[in-house]
């Protein structure tokens, strides 16, 4: 992973300006014009609470579908594109399905090798096993590659990673900071826009606080029983440099819309 | 039935030059012989020519190579005239690569545990009955064993592997890692188990004879056939193992 310096012209600053949108207008108005480009968003999801629909809408703007790419852990490709058409939002960013991958690169040979363990071998496999000589050593480091995938993007990418859980289940806390501050930085300078979404059952409370502070802005999505109803709310508890943006806002899915802002009330 | 005095165990005619004189006609079938000795005496060449005997006969056999990769053993073994690829190609002579039965076992980890031994064992003779192996060479079970941690685990290995390879009527040559300072003090294995497991003690060796460094061959034991000890000269030519008495090269030593 090597320093790129990146060359930005006039006219792409002319055409992406300093601000991106979130991806929901009225979003947008509230944080006092969208997202400043270069950050890295971090969104704290309860279960339930739409974070995976926000991580969408947050790349429907899809300035440059070549450079939008979404990063998922447990859905497949076509599952993403389903909720794409549904909300009729621009599906022709990259969606790079980790999931699915794992479950084809890893759980497929668990379960071939499980299968070999218990039915053991019959003739054609022993037959493909006297005839292989070389062991498929593909290093199965899913961490390094959502990480590659972030840092090879060009200028005023954007990219959504749902969610962080698989890779703090599998990988040292440490390695996983490490890359993300790695992906921090290239966004920083490369003018992009990161979200990175994790639950919040799945971090200890000095990872939460690492993370936090190397995001430029945090976000939490709750949901909340009022009475005998259920409210989901997001709360914005950092905003770099503006924290007139600081609020807390509950907000509903419509289908027209998704993610919509309902009340907001502001904390700064 | 034959009296015990006229009875003969089958033998596995090895058709290594003279090793089936030394054990009086060839290895007892179906037994686990222990061939062990230092690096460069001629193991794995002993191993390969007892497989190439075999098939030259029809025989099916299998080679399992944890020392080396399977393509750098294959690679080596075509300067030898006794060897023919062909054997390989229809079949007779099948070489299993450890690294790739590990890991299509899922055997990834360090060190194996029991499942792990068990699933290994399986593995292997799954293999010997699939295909109906009746010579089969493990190199090297040194190698091999170095997975697992305990002396127990090792000796439950060994011994339900060769409990089951002779059951299946398989005879194995399981060749084992030494250094000369162990084989100076009689001990023919690296763990210490795998002699007493096993049916048959063959050991090769260096000896220095008026000047000269000459690999030598000693059957120490084998169960069911009354054999010589003597140490045989021992001569890797392109056309096979050549084992002639130790007294020809003269006795300053």
């Amino acid at each position: 992973m090597e320093n790129k310096k990146f060359i930005i012209s006039s006219e792409d600053e002319q055409y992406f300006g300093k601000m991106g949108s979130f991806g929901i207008p009225k979003f947008d108005k509230i944080m006092n014009g969208g997202v400043p480009r270069g950050f890295t968003i971090l969104a704290l999801t309860d279960p339930g609470s739409g974070a995976e629909l926000f991580a969408k809408q947050f790349l429907s703007p899809c300035e440059e579908p070549e450079n939008t790419v979404y990063i998922s852990t447990n859905e497949t490709s076509q599952e993403i594109m389903q909720v794409y058409d549904k909300y009729n939002w621009l599906n022709e960013l990259q969606i790079i399905s980790i999931g699915s991958e794992y479950n084809t690169r890893v759980l497929g040979k668990e379960l071939q090798a499980s299968k070999f363990r218990l039915e053991g071998f019959n003739m054609n496999d022993i037959q493909r096993l006297s005839q292989t000589r070389f062991v498929d050593d593909e290093t199965e480091d899913f961490l390094t590659e959502m990480a590659n995938s972030v840092i090879e993007r060009g200028p005023f990418f954007r990219c959504a990673v749902e969610n962080l859980d698989f890779f703090f289940q599998r990988y040292e806390e440490s390695r996983v900071i490490s890359m993300l501050r790695m992906m921090q930085a290239h966004t920083q300078m490369a003018r992009g826009i990161l979200l990175l979404c994790v639950s919040t059952d799945s971090l200890d409370t000095s990872i939460e606080k690492e993370m936090s502070s190397l995001a430029d802005m945090v976000l939490t999505f709750g949901v909340h029983m009022i009475g005998s109803e259920f409210e989901t709310r997001m709360i914005v508890r950092k905003f770099r440099n503006a924290p007139e943006n600081l609020s807390v806002m509950s907000y509903r899915v419509t289908p027209e819309e998704g993610i919509t802002p309902e009340t907001v009330q502001r904390i700064a | 039935m034959k009296s015990s005095a006229s009875y003969v165990r089958d033998r596995c005619v090895t058709g290594i030059h003279g090793l089936d004189e030394i054990l009086r006609g060839g290895i007892p079938y179906g037994s686990t012989v222990l061939a062990a000795g230092s690096c460069g005496c001629g193991k794995t060449t002993l191993g390969l020519e007892f497989l190439v005997r075999g098939a030259e006969n029809g025989e099916a056999c299998a080679h399992f190579t944890a020392t080396e990769p399977s393509v750098k053993l294959l690679d080596n073994v075509r300067q030898f005239d006794f060897f023919d690829m062909k054997m390989v190609d229809k079949g007779l002579i099948n070489v299993f690569d450890m690294d790739v039965l590990y890991s299509w076992l899922g055997l990834t980890k360090a060190t194996f545990d029991l499942s792990d031994i068990h699933a290994l064992i399986k593995a292997i003779t799954d293999i010997v009955n699939t295909i109906g192996v009746t010579r089969l060479v493990i190199d090297s079970v040194t190698t091999l064993c170095y997975k697992i941690q305990s002396e127990q685990l090792i000796r439950d290995f060994l011994f339900t592997l060769g409990k089951k390879l002779s059951t299946l009527g398989c005879t194995t040559i399981l060749i084992s890692e030494i250094t000369s300072e162990k084989s100076r003090v009689n001990m023919w294995s690296s763990f210490g188990v795998e002699e007493a497991i096993s049916d048959g003690i063959i050991v090769l060796g260096d000896v220095e004879r008026m000047g000269h460094l000459l690999r030598f061959l000693q059957v120490v034991k084998m169960r069911g056939t009354s054999h010589s000890r003597a140490k045989y000269a021992v001569e890797l030519t392109s056309i096979g193992v050549m084992l002639t008495p130790m007294l020809k090269w003269g006795s300053s030593n």
